[in-house]
């Protein structure tokens, strides 16, 4: 993530993982999960507050699942079924549950397929948000195979050349193991940035770059901007987004057309309204992929060129003004072994809707201490 | 293609689909291929032409090749086979043959695949130029299949924060099949721009982006430049023959990622482009770009059944409705129409086979010298 999203440390209070992994777990069970589904959705949340994506993690999103989850827009135990079924594909009904919950049992499916003709395919319909694409992506690590997920999302993004949006964030995920180093773990949206960088610029009220959103007639943005809207994520929403590129010259009919792919993956293999037809705002539709390793190459050869690819981009001299080059996936390992030992740094802001959200569902606020022994 | 990099109208040289085809398999013949493989790779040449994909046509591509077949860096009969395989999936070495003789032949392995197990998938090494990747995944369309192509390519985007180029334009490319509209087509370098755009812009001397190439230094260059005017640059579009003799088109300009800048997403173009090393590349044990070993293209083909995850005609009709939805999105202040990629493309093809296609005079000046010195039947 760039600097001016990050919490500024005199701010941040550190949380340790397991008790925000508790909390949640109650605070899913209490909004009618069961023990396993709320097990498997903390999970998720809470990798992505330890990787350092704090955009995807409880900060941002627990708040949103409990208002979906209490409006009754996700189901928070759905029957979710396969619709059918090939050696190497599904294709799956979400029965309205957060792809937080159905998305990695599909990627156990993907998985088991793949380790039989090689690959797995499975194309989720009727489904509510994921959280962190590359969670999903990085489950096929430990099987020594290449995952990919992508999400078919709201509409808010503007198409090259359009004035209204038409094309959901959708990002795209691709983990890749290494042998030594860290994985490849690429998760970005098809848009200049996450709608929840949006969120997360509003709460630190730092201004946005050129190049993020566009104007109410759809033209891109080409200076730093501030966002005029106080306290109403919704506002922040509905503000029109740009794909990745920008403008045409620099190829913002490639973060459209990348977008576009996620859509026909994602939702029109399942027979689900994508793009300017869609009409569900909560709706979200899934694709997740394993690839076996072992099928195209030894294991063993295909990690080690890896750690090698992966050293040499490491190893490239950096431009004036940077310290290194990175690869997607570096820093977030650096950061996870970090979090885990000194804890999640939480916003003041986010701990009081912990507070607030655990005493409207009498629930014992167990991150309070934390605060105390600070 | 953005404007600029049409041939300007009062230059353009029509010539006939079939008088080039023509022309193009003789070529092919002369440099050791089978009359076989020659139509083949002309099929796939004249294919982007006819798409107005110029950039991947005859008039970039034929001399490049016919460098590196001089320099025996490319084998006409490539002795190409499945190194591994599983009922989804195969690895090939490509035995140093063109990807536009291999790949079409590899992407009907894929299909052949998809009917029985819902998806192919095939990761070719030891590889050279593949062309225009859209015909390699559109291959998959009249089966009524979602294709894929991706090509691992020499150094060439400088990677974001990094100051040296160091991996591939590695492009992308995604066909879905549609009912009535024509289908999506998506093909595109990794790179704000493909190295192929280079040599246009410098054949027709038209201005560079901000945000397409960095300075010597790797820092993005976010103004419009010519390439004349600098000095450590030479022009593009001469010496084709000689700068690829070596698997790829040598360049001095260092691309940018597309998303040009950290701020502006690079890192998402820098890291899509490492997707397609992996898959291309690394799965099949070709040598990659960054490390320094790289020799030729590595490539990798997918394609996905259609009826495996859904009745395919509520799918076409579903593509309709979605591609018609982009169409009717109004313009924003810039006026221009909303399409999607493969639209302008299909358009430029249904025109182009009945009117011809528009070739640069320099370009037939090349045919002309290149058909008496390989004693072949001349264009014009």
């Amino acid at each position: 993530m760039l600097e001016r999203f990050h919490i500024p440390e005199e701010d941040e209070i550190r949380v340790n993982p397991e008790k925000l992994r508790e909390v949640s777990e109650q605070i899913f069970m209490k909004c009618g999960m069961n023990f396993a589904n709320s097990k498997i959705a903390t999970d998720v949340l809470l990798q992505a507050d330890i990787r350092g994506v704090d955009t995807h993690g409880v900060s941002n999103m627990l708040r949103n699942y409990v208002m979906y989850l209490t409006e009754g827009s996700a189901k928070p135990n759905p029957l979710w079924k396969i619709t059918r079924e090939t050696e190497s594909t599904a294709t799956v009904d979400c029965d309205e549950g957060l792809g937080l919950v159905v998305a990695p049992l599909c990627m156990d499916i993907a998985i088991e397929k793949a380790k039989k003709t090689g690959v797995g395919l499975v194309s989720m319909g009727n489904g509510r948000h994921l959280g962190m694409a590359g969670y999903h992506a990085m489950k096929a690590l430990k099987h020594d195979m290449i995952g990919t997920c992508m999400t078919s999302s709201t509409t808010n993004v503007v198409p090259t050349y359009a004035s209204k949006a038409g094309l959901g964030t959708n990002p795209i995920a691709v983990a890749a193991p290494a042998l030594n180093k860290a994985p490849f773990v690429f998760d970005a949206a098809t848009s200049a940035i996450a709608t929840n960088k949006v969120r997360v610029a509003q709460r630190l009220g730092v201004p946005l770059a050129a190049g993020w959103i566009t104007d109410e007639n759809g033209n891109p943005i080409m200076e730093e901007t501030s966002l005029n809207i106080k306290d109403d994520p919704d506002e922040v929403s509905n503000l029109l987004q740009t794909p990745v590129g920008a403008t045409r010259e620099i190829g913002s009919h490639k973060g459209y057309s990348l977008g576009m792919v996620v859509d026909i993956l994602g939702s029109i293999l399942n027979g689900s309204l994508a793009g300017p037809l869609r009409t569900i705002k909560q709706h979200q539709n899934h694709f997740v992929a394993a690839y076996s390793i072992e099928a195209f190459i030894d294991t063993q050869t295909f990690k080690k060129m890896m750690d090698e690819y992966l050293q040499a981009l490491e190893d490239l001299p950096p431009v004036e003004g940077q310290e290194r080059v990175l690869y997607a996936g570096l820093i977030e390992e650096e950061t996870a072994i970090e979090r885990n030992k000194k804890g999640i740094p939480l916003h003041p802001e986010v701990i009081n809707w912990f507070e607030s959200i655990c005493s409207e569902l009498e629930l014992p606020f167990s991150l309070v201490e934390d605060k105390r022994d600070n | 293609m953005l404007e600029r990099f049409h041939v300007p109208g009062e230059e353009i040289v029509l010539v006939e689909e079939n008088r080039l085809r023509h022309v193009t398999e003789q070529f092919f013949v002369t440099q050791g291929m089978s009359i076989e493989d020659s139509k083949i790779a002309t099929d796939v040449l004249i294919s982007s032409d006819l798409r107005g994909v110029e950039t991947h046509g005859v008039s970039n591509m034929l001399r490049a090749y016919l460098g590196a077949f001089r320099s025996k860096n490319l084998n006409p009969k490539p002795n190409w086979k499945i190194v591994r395989e599983t009922p989804s999936c195969a690895t090939i070495d490509s035995d140093a043959g063109l990807g536009i003789v291999v790949a079409p032949k590899a992407m009907e392995i894929a299909i052949e695949k998809a009917k029985k197990t819902g998806v192919g998938l095939v990761s070719l090494g030891n590889g050279r130029h593949i062309g225009m990747l859209a015909y390699h995944a559109m291959m998959a369309l009249e089966h009524d299949m979602i294709g894929t192509c991706m090509a691992s390519c020499g150094p060439r985007m400088v990677p974001t924060f990094s100051s040296e180029a160091a991996i591939g334009t590695n492009p992308i490319s995604y066909a879905a099949p549609a009912d009535k509209l024509p289908p999506f087509v998506f093909d595109a370098a990794m790179t704000s721009v493909a190295g192929n755009k280079i040599v246009l812009a410098s054949r027709l001397g038209v201005p560079l982006e901000p945000g397409w190439i960095a300075d010597k230094r790797g820092n993005p260059i976010m103004e419009e430049v010519y390439l004349n005017d600098f000095p450590e640059f030479e022009n593009e579009s001469k010496n084709l023959e000689q700068r690829y003799s070596s698997g790829n088109i040598s360049s001095a300009v260092s691309l940018l990622p597309f998303g040009a800048t950290r701020e502006m997403g690079s890192h998402k173009g820098y890291s899509m482009a490492m997707v397609v090393d992996i898959l291309s590349g690394i799965l099949n044990g070709n040598k990659t770009a960054p490390t320094g070993e790289f020799t030729g293209q590595g490539h990798f083909l997918a394609a996905y059944s259609v009826e495996a995850f859904i009745d395919t005609k509520e799918f076409k009709t579903l593509m309709d409705q979605y591609l018609q939805s982009f169409l009717d999105l109004p313009s924003n202040s810039e006026g221009k129409e909303v399409v999607y990629a493969g639209f302008l493309e299909a358009k430029e093809q249904e025109k182009r086979m009945k009117q011809g296609i528009p070739l640069h005079p320099e370009v037939i000046d090349w045919f002309t010298s290149m058909s008496k010195e390989l004693n072949i039947d001349s264009l014009v």
